[in-house]
């Protein structure tokens, strides 16, 4: 079940290394690539059906193909802001293959004819930070980076660019305000950055996964990167599971594959004892599922949208019987009030709101139109704003508050009685 | 130029026209705080969704264009209801301190609560607290708590007045403007903020607590403050003056004004001016109606004339009067005094060229343009110097000066009267106050004229545009325009029945003397 396509040589120290990357096949896919038309490479990765890994699920070949044909100056961005509660595999790639993700962001920048790209890596990535930066010194010394890769005659910089952070700089758009200087805040759309991205030129941003996947789909072909997963969500992906499970960890897995298998086999299951109560599939903005249909529902796009819920960024939360869903949702909203920038009013306004309604609702002092209430303004707040936090703070609240609305009950009965997490 | 549908009427907009252009075009309501349309589209207050056939979404009308056939409403209900929620997410940490807030009467929260809003309010969380009575700068007080982060006033010192003092600092719901510790807002453009400003967040030092605005009238004008002319408002009352607000004119000024002009109500009210007329020299005044002394001066004026002949006599002018009174003047002067001793007092000649890049010129009189084409109308061309000349020969007998309105901007007004009083006598046509004046040796005759809102004209700016504005109150109503009195001088009658009333003095305590009176 578990599938070492890009994690295949993780375990290695010296991979990390570009002489031990190379030893194992590093940078090879590269001088394929140079040799290549760059039309070819976006037309492989338009064919092999690849979706961007940082959880939108966007078809990366298609996001490719909005740049404008001409030759203006364009950049390539890798959004290793990392900010979604529960996942960790972009740490693990950086930290485990810097030159992985150097190869495939080589590939990709020359498939889209760009000479300057950032790798944007969130403040508190310290380790991967300083790992990339070193990776990126020893490929500007091998000849991978700089004037005339490989006798190519493709130029091609990098660097990294380290963020502050902020949650909202993994949006694209914020993204690229925080490397421009600004207040990380995402940008009005349109125009979207493939046409005015970074310094006003096309930009594409893709996240860490996407472009080390890049390289696996030239070195095998589409055809070979599809028999992983499923025909509408084809490959492998890395899920990050963490919660109540025994084993919890980075896996990597084709698409598709039966969430029931990652806890129960994968993961080694639930601590004695224990019952599954409840799983966010894709990170803290994905609605959480319950536990009869976490045990129905397969890993890919289209099963997980279903069941009203998403893949995201692949961080799998492990919620059992000794999870409070009260609490939880208590942590999510303060998260999210503590996260929204602050641009647009239903956001910046709404996601205090229900973090408050939700904190006296966790200590006792909500009332049944409260639950309500939470459902309402979440409502109000899907769908009107510049970029998607306010969705993200609005979905996991309705899903909560419906699907567990009796732990809330609880706790609106109880009053005054509460002492600390009810449901634990 | 595509055409659309809005709220099913049919409207043809310009190519490239966003929707909320295409809804102020057409005059159809639409709620919305943060675009303005000098300023760039920020698409924060998320107020001015549309409902567009075909989009599965809501749209915001500031940032989609309009393109052919497009079929747009705001009217469905769930337009109503975004807009509706949209006000209450503006509104739940707002401190709703109308009763005490500057901006009630002309606040955008107030308005668009009454047309889109009108809904119980939801809120029962303690409201964000945030910093209050924050001094931005000279002129302008931020309260944090008003403030709905629209960002108006950010893109106004970015875009336009492009000095870059405010910021939004911190973010979500803790998010408040704010300028750098040693860069206050401090430039000649600041008060436009207030202006742009929907709510009571941003208030002017200088209007702030002194006026309900319900209390005020306004009457539009042209800013005398510069050649630049920009289209205004004057606020007022009975009392007087109370604030100057930029008027649209895209040929002009834009939206915008400077804070410079803002100033020019000053000079209008009673404080600063002459009220009645004046005639005697030094310590020995006597006080009598604007008509007794014009017509005493007219005589003297005449006499002099008739006994040294046409050169015994000069008139100085400056360019703050209307095209107007300027033919008038030079009419009564140069034709039926036929005296060519006519000179053009210049307050700053070095700087009248000068320029800010935005509105502000050196030339502060709105009138020099209009001043040059009629002396040059009427053949005068006279040098300062042989004024000067004229002065120290004791050639000359009487002076007549048509003083500056704004005596601000001449800051040689103290050494002019010393010069201009070697004449034996002077006949000084002002609306304002002068000290100096009384110091005067001489005989004078000191007549009180009118202010530019006071009567109506028109200024010739420092492109050539002649800008007509009509007359807005009347602060002074003894005053005279410079026509009524060259009417005066030459011996003739005025048609008392068409001079305008006072609005009536200051009252002292107008609330306690006028309202809860039946």
């Amino acid at each position: 079940m578990e599938t070492k396509l890009l994690t295949e040589h993780y375990g290695k120290d010296e991979y990390i290394k570009i002489d031990g990357y190379k030893k194992h096949g590093g940078y090879a896919v590269l001088a394929k690539a140079l040799k290549m038309d760059p039309k070819a490479i976006i037309e492989e990765v338009k064919a092999s059906g690849l979706r961007g890994r940082g959880g939108a699920g966007f078809p990366t070949g298609m996001k490719w193909s909005f740049l404008p044909a001409n030759g203006e100056p364009r950049y390539l961005l890798c959004n290793a802001d990392e900010g979604e509660p529960g996942t960790f595999k972009d740490r693990l790639m950086m930290e485990r293959a810097p030159h992985q993700l150097i190869e495939g962001m080589i590939i990709s920048a020359f498939a889209i004819g760009s000479k300057k790209s950032y790798i944007y890596i969130r403040g508190e990535y310290d380790h991967p930070i300083r790992v990339v930066r070193e990776a990126i010194a020893e490929a500007y010394k091998a000849g991978m980076l700089g004037k005339n890769i490989l006798g190519s005659g493709f130029d091609h910089d990098m660097d990294v660019y380290a963020g502050a952070g902020a949650y909202i700089c993994g949006e694209e758009t914020g993204m690229i305000s925080s490397i421009e200087g600004l207040k990380g805040q995402p940008k009005l759309k349109p125009p979207f950055p493939a046409v005015q991205g970074y310094l006003r030129k096309p930009t594409i941003v893709n996240n860490v996964e996407t472009l080390a996947a890049v390289k696996y789909i030239i070195r095998d072909g589409a055809a070979a990167y599809r028999k992983y997963g499923t025909e509408k969500s084809p490959g492998t992906k890395l899920f990050s599971v963490s919660g109540n499970v025994l084993k919890p960890g980075n896996y990597e897995i084709p698409l598709g594959t039966p969430l029931k298998d990652v806890i129960f086999n994968l993961c080694g299951g639930l601590k004695p004892g224990r019952k599954l109560k409840a799983v966010i599939p894709g990170g803290s903005s994905a609605p959480v599922l319950t536990a009869d249909e976490a045990m129905k529902v397969t890993m890919d796009y289209e099963a997980l949208a279903q069941m009203g819920s998403m893949l995201g960024s692949g961080a799998v939360i492990v919620m059992d019987d000794s999870n409070d869903m009260v609490d939880m949702l208590d942590v999510i909203m303060h998260f999210y009030h503590h996260e929204s920038c602050g641009q647009c009013t239903p956001c910046r306004e709404g996601t205090g709101w229900l973090s408050k309604i939700v904190h006296r609702i966790r200590h006792g002092e909500g009332t049944v139109n409260d639950i309500n209430l939470v459902k309402t303004v979440s409502e109000r707040m899907m769908g009107k704003t510049i970029c998607a936090l306010s969705d993200a703070a609005a979905m996991p609240a309705i899903s909560f508050v419906t699907k567990f609305r009796g732990e809330f009950e609880d706790y609106v009965k109880k009053g005054n009685q509460v002492g600390g997490a009810l449901h634990a | 130029m595509p055409k659309c549908k809005i709220n099913g009427q049919e409207v043809e907009v310009a190519a490239g026209s966003t929707i909320i252009q295409a809804y102020k075009a057409a005059g159809i309501d639409i709620c919305h705080y943060c675009w303005h349309p000098g300023l760039s589209v920020a698409g924060v207050c998320r107020l001015c969704m549309v409902q567009i056939e075909g989009m599965p979404k809501l749209q915001i009308a500031c940032n989609t264009e309009v393109k052919e056939g497009m079929v747009i409403n705001n009217t469905s209900e769930v337009v109503k209801d975004t807009v509706k929620w949209g006000l209450d997410f503006h509104l739940i940490n707002h401190p709703l301190d109308c009763p005490i807030c500057d901006q009630a009467g002309e606040c955008g929260l107030q308005d668009q609560y009454m047309q889109f809003g009108k809904y119980d309010p939801e809120m029962a969380e303690a409201k964000v607290k945030k910093h209050k009575v924050v001094d931005l700068g000279p002129t302008v007080v931020l309260d944090a708590e008003r403030c709905i982060l629209c960002s108006r006033c950010v893109r106004f010192t970015e875009e336009v007045s492009k000095t870059n003092e405010l910021g939004i600092f911190n973010r979500g719901d803790r998010s408040e403007i704010g300028t750098v510790e040693g860069k206050p807002l401090d430039n000649n453009y600041s008060l436009n903020t207030v202006d742009i400003c929907p709510v009571g967040a941003l208030t002017s030092r200088d209007f702030r607590f002194r006026q309900r605005v319900w209390y005020l009238k306004e009457a539009d004008s042209v800013c005398p403050g510069c050649s630049t002319g920009c289209s205004v408002k004057v606020h007022y009352n009975e009392e007087g003056l109370w604030r100057v607000k930029p008027r649209e004119n895209k040929e002009v000024n834009g939206y915008w004004m400077c804070d410079t002009g803002r100033d020019t109500y000053k000079f209008v009210n009673l404080k600063a001016r002459l009220l009645s007329g004046r005639i005697g020299k030094r310590d020995q005044w006597q006080e009598i109606s604007a008509e007794d002394a014009t017509r005493s001066a007219g005589l003297k004026l005449r006499e002099t004339v008739q006994k040294h002949g046409p050169d015994s006599v000069a008139l100085v002018v400056t360019g703050q009067y209307t095209n107007e009174e300027y033919k008038d003047l030079l009419k009564f002067f140069t034709g039926e005094l036929k005296s060519k001793n006519v000179y053009h007092w210049l307050n700053n000649p070095e700087k009248m060229k000068d320029f800010d890049g935005l509105l502000f010129r050196g030339d502060r009189n709105p009138n020099t343009m209009g001043l040059s084409a009629a002396l040059a109308a009427h053949g005068v061309s006279s040098k300062w110097e042989t004024l000067q000349s004229q002065l120290s020969g004791r050639k000359l007998k009487m002076v007549v000066v048509a003083g500056p309105e704004n005596q601000a901007t001449f800051p040689d007004m103290k050494e002019k009267i010393q010069m201009l009083s070697q004449a034996d006598g002077l006949i000084w046509l002002t609306a304002g106050l002068n000290a100096d004046l009384n110091q005067v040796g001489s005989e004078t005759w000191q007549v009180p004229l009118k202010a530019y809102v006071e009567k109506a004209g028109s200024f010739t700016n420092f492109e050539g545009r002649v800008q007509p504005f009509k007359a807005g109150t009347t602060i002074v109503p003894q005053a005279l325009t410079l026509s009524e009195a060259v009417e005066l001088l030459a011996g003739r009658d005025l048609n008392w029945a068409l001079r305008p009333k006072g609005l009536g003095g200051p009252k002292t305590n107008y609330a306690v003397t006028q309202r809860g009176t039946l």
